[in-house]
């Protein structure tokens, strides 16, 4: 402790999470206590510097797409075969849930769904129960072929953005 | 859905569907973390992996998305300590003998390239335990109480590591040109 403030105080004050008694204790004292004020100066300054510096580091060190699924897939391949084995499907499941809450507003919700089956049948995975991450390419681009021919092409690319992995 | 959301809905459920939106959500900071503590990009994202895959088999052990991240970050800690212990005994078995194949391969291959960033020449100026208390806290922003959890530590010794650390930062920091830009512009 210095000049009868403590570091756990100081801490709290340099965060704003000082309480209200110790806030204007230290305020008080900083009015009149140079020393105290320079280092305050000091590491406020540093404070601000290391927050700028962590938003920096949150902007510059980013990941695509491409690179978190290829990771995913390692997580799934490192759980094992039997847990990925449950595990790709269960993904794939949930893109098709996705691409049929994109679909159904704009043709009906038997209409999407007898697209996705569409989609499957025509691509190598040949039934919706058996497209898998592997296939999923081929079959997400018959779907939006098929909702390029139902809906036009804007409506097309969406659909195609959303069955992103 | 918010990030709350997918922590809370993967503690509850543990479905795969639900592991893989928690992926999508944290992975970035995973491997930001080992990034900033000085891996390069192939060996964060081995490890990160490996954190994910402790995740789905322990998510069991923990109920409250308020303990989150404290219970994840103690996670990849640990994996960070177990890959300097490995990497420390392969150096010592290696020794002084010619570059390998591994070695070799790993020469070879085009490293990402790690952007120029300030904190990582700040970091430099610390020991590895108040790098982690800067990364955790600065750049991936954990409260106290996730860092008492995370390093096992009681809230008021993270309080005032925190506070040593800013003390020591400060000094490099206004050693530092853009420290002293600033100092020169107050």
């Amino acid at each position: 402790m210095k000049h009868g403030i403590a570091e756990l105080e100081w801490n709290d004050y340099l965060d704003g999470r000082a309480t209200d008694e110790v806030r204007d204790r230290i305020e008080a004292h900083l009015i009149g206590c140079l020393e105290c004020w320079e280092f305050y100066e000091q590491m406020s300054g540093a404070t601000q510097e290391l927050l700028e510096a962590g938003e920096e580091a949150r902007q510059g060190l980013t990941l695509e797409d491409r690179q978190l699924h290829a990771m995913l897939r390692g997580v799934f391949a490192r759980l094992g075969t039997t847990e990925a084995g449950a595990a790709a499907p269960s993904c794939v499941q949930g893109q098709l849930n996705l691409l049929e809450t994109v679909l159904a507003p704009f043709c009906g919700t038997q209409a999407a769904v007898s697209a996705l089956h569409a989609a499957a049948e025509n691509s190598p995975a040949h039934s919706l129960d058996r497209v898998t991450p592997d296939n999923w390419e081929p079959f997400l681009k018959k779907l939006t072929a098929i909702a390029a021919a139902m809906c036009g092409e804007t409506f097309a690319g969406l659909v195609w953005e959303s069955g992103q992995f | 859905m918010e990030e709350k959301q997918i922590i809370e809905n993967f503690l509850a459920t543990r479905t795969e569907e639900a592991f893989c939106a928690l992926f999508e959500a944290v992975c970035l900071r995973l491997r930001r973390y080992f990034l900033l503590r000085g891996l390069d990009a192939a060996t964060a994202e081995d490890l990160t992996q490996n954190v994910f895959v402790k995740v789905y088999r322990q998510a069991g052990e923990l109920r409250e998305a308020d303990h989150f991240y404290g219970w994840l970050f103690a996670i990849v800690r640990h994996e960070m300590v177990s890959y300097w212990r490995r990497e420390q005994t392969r150096v010592e078995e290696v020794g002084l003998e010619s570059l390998g194949d591994w070695l070799e391969d790993g020469l070879m291959a085009e490293p990402e390239v790690m952007p120029a960033l300030r904190l990582t020449d700040w970091l430099k100026a610390l020991e590895p335990a108040e790098r982690d208390l800067v990364v955790l806290r600065f750049v991936e922003g954990l409260s106290y109480e996730e860092l008492a959890v995370a390093l096992k530590l009681p809230l008021g010794t993270i309080k005032w590591r925190v506070f040593n650390v800013r003390k020591k930062l400060a000094r490099v920091i206004s050693a530092s040109p853009a420290g002293r830009a600033r100092h020169r512009i107050n």
